[in-house]
């Protein structure tokens, strides 16, 4: 802190220390505890209800009986008499609304419950479908390391700057293009009757219902999400010294062994940035999946988060479920880190 | 320092045939003959660019030529991967594996050979004492001075029982008194091992004191081959007379010419010297002599040559002194052994050196350095 001062001076420390402690409240720590309080609590009907109620029929029952007695009352001749009964009688039943009022209004106000229910609240064919959505986000990062891996290694390694430019770009110019209109735009491909199925066709197959089955969406992410694996793997790929390639080539290794003794193990920061980001991605994707299945497939565990909160209107058990995806994700990223040997400051350069 | 081989490792022969390398128009290597005795610690000395590295990826099999021919053993290389290649090198970063230990990286090659992790680690350990690392076999790359990983680089080499070690600029990185002693040690495993050492730099010191022979390379063409002696004492061009050590270098035109000296006329007067390359009279040429055959002549004394001279500037350089002497407009440098009881040179004197001090070559691109 004192060294943050002598090194910029009271005011530029005092804004960069503002700004920090906004960053770290508003953007790391409102949002994920707004979350945590909304899943924990659910509205409840007050305990006792069941004894409230009870008591409520007794005092109905008691304002029929007041009624009874009125018109017995009212057939008494002695006016003075008959005066001083149906006064009595209207003072209780006034008393007796009154309770009433108290205690339907204690039966009928729900109360704020903290509670750890919601997180129970998943049933299995939910359940089934968190799973699914899981292994399938497991697949696309999979997917993408396989399919980046050979072109983030020749990019960095093989070509010449000006090819490794061009290459570049030429990855880089589909995510200049709006993400909804990619997404349509695969829609489109993969329709019963889009060029997919049509070049299917012409080989002489039968349409494949890719939008029905689930596959598009896998497809769609695969091409969505395979930049952010492209580039980690490249950056790490690129600060490899092409002697240790070399020298390994020298003294017997296949292609191979370079790869696995060498050049995989020094890429392991970036494998594991690249398979975290697709993985996030793909988990938390809500358009891709909408936009591809439109209600056709099973839904992704996002749609069902959605539906928590926008349909069933349930915000609790949304934030819930939201909070369940968010921790299995977090679990990935430890696992990742364990799994590649890399620490939270490898992944930061 | 004693490296014992397990298999019977005896050096080979390399031999380039007209081998020759361009990348597109430009010819980084001109069709080259050369033969380096199995065995032989060879050097190929000349500046940055000249086409050395070059020539040792030809021979380590990271470029093949795109024409003529690489013998290695007698039998040719063209095509042959850098993996099966009885070659090893070492890099001039050294290019050890960071993320290995130094045992891992000694038993990389016998890795690579399919042998067992058991064997890999007992082979390691003895390459590691024999390079008097035996302490560091479970370290880090990062761990280690510079000398101690030119010592890994070396022992990862020898690892695999190469007949031909190839070495681009390894001590360069390292600072002179480490240098040095890398430079007998690399000698001393070169003679133990018998394997053929290629040794590659642009530091004529190395060269000079390590080699049997060297090569002097220059704009991608050997310009002389020869012993440490003959490239220094004979040098047969301009560019190699200047750019093994230091000389003095006059130009002029050949007057007359006897079968081995002749005389030559400069703007300094006329001199006679030795005639290597048998210039005729008329011929462009231009005089050399080093600046220890230079030397001060006092009154009575004659020489085959001299010149009158003034001194500029000594510099005290140790165990000699360079005094810088002008005459007409030309700076000459002379080497004078130190004895701490002469006075030094100053004012107006007289340069002298003998006829087979100096030597007339052809007019050519002389080295900048």
């Amino acid at each position: 802190m004192t060294r943050l001062f002598r090194a910029f001076g009271a005011p530029l420390a005092s804004v960069i220390l503002l700004l920090s402690g906004v960053w770290i409240l508003g953007l790391i720590a409102a949002p994920q505890l707004i979350m945590i309080e909304q899943s924990l609590w659910r509205m409840e009907r007050p305990e006792g209800s069941a004894e409230i109620s009870v008591q409520i029929d007794g005092l109905y029952n008691r304002l029929d009986v007041i009624g009874l007695d009125r018109s017995v009352a009212e057939s008494e001749t002695d006016s003075a008499k008959r005066e001083t009964e149906l006064a009595a009688l209207a003072a209780e039943e006034a008393a007796i609304k009154a309770e009433i009022a108290v205690l339907e209004e204690k039966e009928s106000t729900p109360v704020k419950v903290y509670t750890l229910d919601n997180f129970g609240q998943m049933g299995s064919a939910h359940l089934a479908i968190f799973a699914k959505t899981i292994v399938a986000s497991l697949a696309v990062s999979a997917i993408a390391l396989v399919v980046c891996y050979p072109i983030a290694y020749a990019v960095a390694k093989l070509e010449t700057p000006r090819t490794a430019a061009a290459i570049m770009l030429a990855l880089v110019i589909p995510y200049a293009i709006n993400e909804l209109l990619r997404i349509f735009a695969w829609q489109m491909i993969l329709n019963n009757n889009g060029p997919a199925n049509a070049l299917l066709g012409l080989l002489g197959f039968d349409p494949v219902p890719f939008l029905d089955s689930g596959a598009g969406v896998f497809v769609a992410m695969v091409y969505a999400y395979i930049l952010f694996m492209v580039f980690p793997l490249y950056n790490v790929l690129e600060t490899l010294d092409s002697n240790q390639v070399e020298a390994a080539r020298d003294l017997g290794a296949s292609t191979w062994q370079i790869h696995r003794r060498v050049v995989i193990p020094h890429a392991r920061p970036g494998i594991a940035v690249g398979c975290i980001m697709t993985f996030m991605l793909s988990a938390g994707s809500y358009a891709v999946p909408y936009i591809m299945t439109r209600g056709t497939a099973a839904p992704w565990f996002t749609q069902l988060i959605y539906n928590r909160f926008f349909e069933a209107t349930n915000w609790n058990v949304g934030a819930a479920y939201a909070l369940s995806l968010l921790a299995v994700c977090t679990v990935f990223i430890f696992l990742m880190m364990r799994l590649l040997k890399v620490s939270l400051k490898d992944i930061a350069k | 320092m004693e490296i014992q081989m397990t298999g019977q490792t005896t050096g080979k022969a390399i031999e380039l045939e007209q081998a020759a390398v361009h990348f597109g128009s430009f010819q980084a290597v001109h069709p080259t003959n050369l033969r380096i005795e199995p065995g032989e610690f060879f050097s190929i000395l000349g500046p940055s660019g000249c086409g050395k590295t070059t020539l040792l990826r030809l021979l380590s099999g990271f470029l093949d030529p795109t024409g003529g021919d690489v013998r290695i053993g007698g039998k040719s290389m063209v095509g042959i991967d850098p993996s099966v290649r009885p070659t090893a090198l070492i890099f001039q970063n050294l290019a050890l594996f960071p993320l290995m230990t130094i045992w891992e990286n000694v038993a990389f090659g016998l890795e690579m050979r399919g042998w067992t992790k058991a064997k890999r680690r007992a082979r390691a350990e003895e390459l590691l004492a024999t390079v008097a690392l035996s302490d560091h076999a479970g370290k880090m790359p990062a761990q280690l001075s510079g000398g101690q990983k030119q010592r890994v680089a070396i022992a990862r080499a020898l690892a695999v029982e190469p007949s031909v070690l190839l070495l681009d600029e390894p001590l360069s990185a390292l600072d002179l008194k480490l240098r040095q002693h890398m430079r007998a040690e690399l000698k001393q495993i070169q003679a133990r091992t018998g394997i053929t050492f290629v040794y590659i730099t642009h530091d004529q010191g190395e060269a000079l004191t390590m080699s049997n022979r060297v090569a002097v390379m220059n704009r991608g063409r050997i310009m002389q081959t020869g012993t440490p002696d003959d490239v220094y004492d004979r040098p047969d061009s301009a560019f190699v007379a200047t750019f093994v050590g230091e000389m003095n270098a006059v130009d002029g035109k050949v007057v007359t010419a006897l079968d081995r000296v002749a005389l030559v006329e400069t703007p300094l007067g006329r001199f006679r010297a030795a005639n290597p390359k048998g210039l005729g009279p008329g011929d462009e040429a231009i005089l050399f002599v080093r600046p220890e055959k230079m030397r001060l002549l006092n009154a009575k004394e004659d020489e085959d040559n001299s010149i009158a001279a003034r001194v500029t500037r000594r510099d005290m350089e140790g165990a000699w002194s360079t005094v810088v002497a002008h005459a007409e407009g030309r700076e000459l440098r002379l080497h004078l052994p130190h004895s701490g009881r002469d006075t030094p040179p100053s004012g107006e004197v007289t340069l002298g050196f003998s006829a087979d001090a100096g030597v007339i070559l052809p007019k050519g691109e002389m080295s900048d350095d």
